[in-house]
């Protein structure tokens, strides 16, 4: 009784977090992923497609492609329709049209890690090995969402087969940024010529981004009072884990995953796959583009 | 939600109260499980309060018809071949008067497969979600409804394992005896009213009904059949379940025998 009190009152005054139980219309397109897999990227590409017209920064993003875990209800409830939704959340069947961006789990525990010490969630000195305990064993604040694994693996085996799904590798977006987003735009039937993709892709760039973060991090919804010393828009890099991730980390994660990772097409570490027998590569990898 | 709670998952119609009380007549046979204290025993977050909750042993088994959920972190997911499946929901329906009896089996089908027929979703997408997000961990234990009604003390004693519950093979067996089909039909007389799945329901029509496994090769019409192996040849046949059709391929099915790749049944 008194947390229906509490939620409506929280409702009302707008306090309260959308999350997963953001009231969604059939309407709405969902772009969803894991934090640090490139979610904020992909949204300034699809919100410079969907309007060419506008100059899209940290300053309208919340309005062009609000971000339903930093709203309240209330926020999106008043955004008209069709939406286009940033998310972090599991599986939720009531998703119908959803973009989901993965990327290399060994490449997104090092963002993360950064980005934790932003947050505040983590000291400097916090070590990186006992990070990615927390990570492999969902401890990180962010739980709620699962961990990579589960988060991954609940939309692609439920969803993977759908006509409503597209499945995005960071890794292909970052090496064939053209290609991918004119399959994001066929997928969101929008119709762009070569010059909007150019201009949706320069405009969106890591190096753009980080000068916006510059200018507007503090009063952005997700950079605001955080640690300014350690920047939202991180390296931009695939691959990093392989010169940055010490070897037990990478052991560490490719143990706990290493289904996941073949279906998805991320081959294991020589370590790991002298133990392991390699999956036979899936129609999931051989969608990647080659390269 | 305690560290150590048990979860107890299926799509609805998959032997859930079957399981629950399997479980609970190995737990607890003192309390004597029956429609009225099942709740108190084996929790339904529909039926029992908080405060019952509460007072419940640890550690709590509790039951979910839920899509994957992170919070969960011990298992046991039932699967039942969504044939049967099907026919037991529209008999559910019925009993529960949320469809009348001359209901089309056919457009009942259609929405079982559309999955529309509950709000988590269908079928297929439920288990995938399941399997898809916990595969390989070790907090997760997949169970079929047909292998526990082939070996119920054999599948019984796998699941006590995965809740390290010590059970000698006579406990088995008894708790087993306990939760018959006949045993359950008896006791959902004396006080079916109680459960909350049938509060106010017709009891012209059972909740405890045929209990076996196959039903759908002499109900469900050859048409129907075709409809829910087309949706899910491939997840059918992971998980051991002989296509009666000849289902033509897709792209959405090739697609699906991908994903299980590396996805043990």
């Amino acid at each position: 009784m008194m947390y229906g009190v509490k939620r409506v009152a929280r409702y009302l005054l707008g306090t309260d977090v959308a999350g997963r139980t953001l009231a969604v219309r059939p309407d709405d397109t969902f772009i969803v992923s894991y934090p640090r897999s490139g979610n904020t990227w992909t949204r300034f590409l699809i919100a410079n497609l969907l309007h060419p017209g506008q100059a899209v920064s940290f300053a309208n993003i919340e309005r062009l492609i609000p971000d339903a875990e930093a709203h309240s209800s209330r926020y999106m409830k008043r955004m008209r329709s069709p939406r286009f939704i940033k998310s972090h959340q599991y599986f939720d069947h009531r998703y119908r049209r959803v973009i989901y961006l993965v990327r290399d789990p060994r490449d997104v525990v090092l963002s993360y890690y950064d980005f934790s010490r932003k947050y505040g969630q983590i000291d400097d000195g916090y070590p990186l090995e006992r990070y990615v305990g927390d990570f492999v064993h969902g401890r990180l604040s962010s739980a709620d969402w699962g961990t990579w694994a589960e988060n991954v693996g609940s939309w692609i085996a439920a969803r993977g087969h759908s006509p409503d799904f597209l499945l995005i590798h960071y890794e292909d977006l970052k090496a064939h940024t053209a290609q991918e987003l004119s399959r994001m735009a066929q997928f969101l039937g929008l119709e762009c010529d070569s010059k909007t993709l150019r201009h949706a892709i320069e405009c969106s760039s890591a190096e753009r981004l980080r000068e916006l973060e510059k200018n507007q991090g503090n009063a952005w919804v997700t950079t605001r009072n955080k640690r300014e010393d350690i920047p939202f828009i991180g390296t931009a890099m695939a691959g990093k884990w392989q010169s940055r991730l010490p070897e037990v980390a990478v052991e560490k994660i490719e143990l706990a995953w290493a289904d996941l990772l073949n279906r998805l097409g991320y081959p294991l570490s020589s370590t790991r796959r002298k133990v392991d027998s390699v999956a036979e590569p899936s129609r999931l990898a051989a969608r990647r583009v080659p390269r | 939600m305690l560290p150590d709670d048990i979860f107890l998952v299926s799509y609805p119609k998959s032997g859930n109260t079957w399981a629950r009380f399997l479980l609970a007549n190995l737990m607890y046979p003192e309390q004597n499980p029956d429609f009225g204290n099942i709740h108190r025993l084996v929790a339904d977050p529909d039926a029992t309060q908080k405060r019952e909750f509460d007072r419940m042993p640890r550690p709590r088994v509790i039951k979910s018809h839920w899509c994957f959920e992170p919070r969960f972190k011990r298992v046991i997911y039932l699967v039942r071949d969504p044939r049967d499946v099907a026919i037991s929901e529209y008999h559910y329906q019925r009993k529960t008067r949320r469809i009348a009896d001359a209901y089309p089996l056919e457009q009942y089908v259609e929405r079982f497969v559309a999955g529309t027929t509950y709000e988590i979703g269908s079928w297929g997408q439920h288990l995938l979600t399941w399997v898809g997000a916990s595969n390989g961990q070790p907090g997760f234990l997949l169970a079929r409804y047909e292998d526990m009604v082939a070996d119920p003390v054999g599948q019984l004693s796998r699941i006590a394992a995965f809740l390290d519950v010590a059970a000698t093979p006579q406990q088995l067996r008894a708790a087993v005896e306990r939760s018959s089909a006949e045993r359950m039909r008896k006791l959902e007389k004396e006080k079916g009213h109680l459960l909350s799945l049938t509060k106010g329901s017709r009891e012209d029509l059972p909740f405890v009904r045929a209990a076996k496994s196959g039903g759908w090769r002499t109900d469900l019409p050859e048409p129907l059949i075709a409809k829910i192996e087309t949706a899910w040849a491939p997840l059918m046949q992971h998980l051991g379940y002989e296509l009666h059709t000849s289902v033509r391929g897709s792209a959405e099915a090739d697609a699906m025998t991908t994903m299980l790749h590396g996805i043990r049944a």
